[in-house]
């Protein structure tokens, strides 16, 4: 597959390709896009299947409680008679004045009305954990990667997710959809699978590798061709995977499509950062390392 | 290959025929409907609790839900000072959450003062307290020193209104519930009078504390020439106030209803028993978080997550059978031995099915239709080297199988980090996806492979075309040409 595409010397262009949506992502964090869900930042969220009435916003956010601030109440549909309403956080009775004024003005009992209510010091813990995680994965994954392989491919992995997750956080920003726990999840595994998926294209690297040297052209075109031996199966296996995701994506309710819509983003970008972005710097920093340790002879 | 068959065999009989399968897999509360709630204890006072205190905790928490006769609440502790309670199935959610939420801080009290109204309809309960607050802190009681005031609020039997009473106590507990014996309150007749009484047996140094205690109240009541009260609170509520008449020492308390024919009233007795005993702990807790799923909106994310994952695989299936032809046949059918062996783990473990687990699960067919691309892929690669099927399926798998180890390695490493620092709700992915992860590598190691050495043992001809390689590719054919 791609006999003539030269993915470590075009480097610049997918460099630029990745950069420009970076760009986009960042921006859409840094104008605040970023849709923290109540996991994150406390809140009271209810949720309603199967209404016997449809109100409006105004209708629903005036059945609750006076004591709840109407400005920060958020409703969302999720299908037909399928209905999220987001508040700040409640009292255990404001929670429950609240949850008997939305079974009524939905119809339906307020036993019915699914209610998750995170206190805001909860809230912070949720996210310590979530980035505490995060960085445990990536520095485990670092240890292991240089331990099977050596440093320089250790690098190269970590300049790929980091590419991935900041992929897929900036994409949920740009969409606006809630960051919750699942969200955390989805980055989690998307940072599992893209390390899958760029060692893969390593391990074919290191078989092919030759034992004594280094030379950039000859490394290189090895790269390159290493690509083109395994490049199938990683757009197959992106698409096998992608499949039931977007499955999920599709008839899977609010949390699973959240889910689903991460991984979807992320397994896209990790699939792209294996092939153009893993391998590229790999390939330079074996070239800048192999110019630095030629140097002081030259010099 | 005889390995597999045992194994199909018992995945078989733990989800069919133990019980009925609808009744096989253990749905967690998001799919069936329940309550969850994320419980923050600390030491009265404002201390850091211990472990061994939540653990303690926990187990009062899990007798109180017992009580209630909801099934199989689940009660956690989570790193220090955390408990996690789930229970599935509830009916009542609103009562649950009062009762996890209202874990008991137990004190004892001398009453400094107090006041009392009687026949209180139920709409003016409030006013009442009011108006009994005002009146005390004018008192003397409650300017002088460091006091507060509790109420304590009870409907009269016989439908005449509620009795509210206003009590100026010192700010911290004169004894706390740690002086009473685990399980030392009992109801039980009055030995000489026959009466209905509530016992309570104290630990060595409580016997001490509530000798003094009763000594003052005694003491600084007899100027008075009223009975000194002795109030019982639990948390911010005064649950009884009975009169002291006389300094008990020994360590055998006993609170009583003389008034009345049969001594206490049975309710009133049990609840005072209950709390005596599960409220002698130091600690408070807060509920931090809590989520309640309808049995409704329970079965619809069950339905919408199976039909995803179904749809999900049944095209996984299709896709490998036109790929890869012949080995997509063999792919398809390790997909469903995969399938119905994780299905057998879930059951036997048993592991609770949440809406992240399904998550997982979905996720973990990716990996497992991926073990089996890896290797076809290297298998294509070497037939098209000219290779001949079975010597190209041996040297697939050999070399396929380092890069399949390490990923899959990776993969689990993400899943264990999940598992150590996440709440439950995660744990629930990172279990499936780490079960998930070495079920597929079970199948596309051993079940795979065995079937594909059975197609060639037999001798049966695989050419070229039937795994997806088109013929022009091949290195021999394309120098015959």
């Amino acid at each position: 597959m791609f006999p003539n595409l030269d993915f470590v010397g075009g480097w610049r262009i997918w460099f630029a390709v990745s950069g420009a949506l970076l760009l986009l992502s960042a921006g859409a964090i840094g104008i605040g896009r970023l849709n923290l869900g109540i996991d994150f930042q406390g809140g009271a969220q209810f949720t309603v299947v199967n209404a016997e009435h449809q109100p409006s916003d105004e209708e629903i956010a005036g059945a609750l409680p006076s004591g709840i601030d109407r400005e920060a109440v958020l409703v969302q549909t999720l299908d037909q008679t399928g209905y999220e309403v987001r508040t700040p956080v409640l009292s255990e009775g404001e929670r429950r004045a609240a949850q008997d004024a939305l079974g009524e003005v939905f119809g339906v009992q307020a036993g019915e009305v699914g209610v998750t209510n995170v206190s805001a010091a909860f809230g912070g813990q949720v996210r310590n954990q979530a980035l505490q995680a995060v960085a445990a994965a990536l520095i485990v994954i670092v240890v292991f990667i240089s331990f099977r392989f050596e440093f320089g491919f250790a690098l190269a992995a970590m300049v790929a997710l980091v590419h991935d997750i900041l992929m897929t956080v900036g994409f949920y920003a740009l969409v606006g959809r809630e960051v919750s726990l699942v969200t955390v999840v989805a980055v989690l595994t998307v940072l599992g699978y893209s390390i899958y998926d760029t060692i893969i294209i390593f391990d074919r690297i290191r078989e092919n590798s030759p034992t004594v040297g280094y030379n950039r052209r000859r490394f290189d075109e090895m790269v390159n061709t290493s690509i083109r031996q395994v490049v199938r199966r990683s757009i197959y296996t992106s698409v096998f995977s992608l499949i039931p995701i977007t499955a999920l994506l599709i008839f899977g309710e609010a949390t699973l499509a959240d889910f689903a819509f991460a991984l979807l983003v992320g397994i896209a970008a990790g699939t792209y950062s294996s092939i153009f972005i893993a391998s590229p710097v790999l390939a330079l920093y074996k070239a800048w390392r192999g110019g630095r340790l030629r140097s002081p002879r030259t010099a | 290959m005889g390995l597999v068959v045992v194994l199909l065999g018992v995945a078989t009989y733990l989800i069919f025929i133990r019980q009925p399968v609808t009744e096989s897999t253990q749905l967690g509360l998001d799919l069936q409907g329940g309550v969850s709630a994320q419980l923050k204890g600390t030491q009265t006072g404002g201390g850091k609790v211990t472990r061994e205190e939540m653990e303690l905790a926990s187990n009062l928490i899990r007798q109180r839900i017992d009580r209630l006769g909801v099934a199989e609440p689940d009660v956690r502790v989570q790193g220090d000072d955390q408990i996690t309670v789930q229970i599935p199935g509830v009916e009542n959610p609103e009562e649950v959450i009062d009762i996890i939420g209202s874990t008991a801080q137990l004190g004892f009290y001398r009453v400094l003062d107090s006041e009392i109204q009687q026949g209180i309809p139920q709409d003016k309960v409030q006013d009442a307290r009011t108006e009994i607050e005002e009146d005390l802190k004018d008192d003397d009681a409650f300017q002088d020193g460091d006091a507060k005031i509790l109420f304590e609020e009870s409907p009269i039997p016989g439908g005449g209104g509620r009795y509210v009473a206003g009590y100026v106590l010192n700010k911290t507990p004169d004894m706390t519930g740690d002086a009473i014996r685990q399980d030392g309150a009992t109801v039980e007749p009055n030995p000489t009078t026959g009466k209905r009484q509530v016992s309570i047996q104290l630990t060595g140094d409580g016997g001490g504390q509530f000798g003094d205690l009763t000594q003052e109240i005694v003491s600084e009541a007899a100027p008075t020439g009223q009975p000194g009260l002795l109030a019982i609170s639990l948390d911010k509520d005064i649950i009884s106030a009975p009169q002291v008449t006389e300094p008990i020492f020994g360590g055998q308390v006993s609170i009583s209803n003389d008034g009345l024919p049969e001594g206490m009233p049975e309710d009133e007795a049990t609840q005072l028993e209950t709390v005596l005993n599960t409220g002698a702990l130091p600690v408070s807790m807060e509920v931090i978080a809590q989520n309640t799923v309808g049995p409704t909106l329970g079965t619809a994310s069950l339905r919408s997550g199976l039909t995803a994952g179904l749809v999900g695989f049944a095209l996984v299936l299709v896709l490998l059978l036109v790929i890869y032809r012949a080995l997509g046949l063999v792919a398809d059918l390790a997909m469903l031995i995969y399938a119905f062996l994780l299905w057998g783990i879930i059951v036997a473990v048993p592991v609770t099915m949440t809406l992240p687990g399904i998550a997982g699960i979905v996720l973990s067919v990716g990996v497992a239709a991926d073990a089996n691309i890896v290797i076809f892929e290297r298998i294509k690669e070497e037939i098209r080297r000219g290779k001949t099927a079975r010597t190209a399926i041996a040297a697939g798998y050999e070399k396929g199988f380092r890069a399949i180890l390490d990923g899959n390695a990776t993969t689990l490493i993400t899943a264990f980090i999940l598992f150590a620092l996440s709440s439950s709700t995660v744990r629930g992915f990172a279990v499936l996806l780490v079960i998930g992860v070495v079920v597929s590598m079970f199948t596309a190691i051993v079940v795979t492979r065995a079937l594909l050495g059975l197609l060639s043992d037999r001798g049966v001809h695989l050419p070229p075309g039937m795994m997806g390689v088109s013929k022009k590719s091949i290195v021999g054919q394309q120098r015959v040409r």
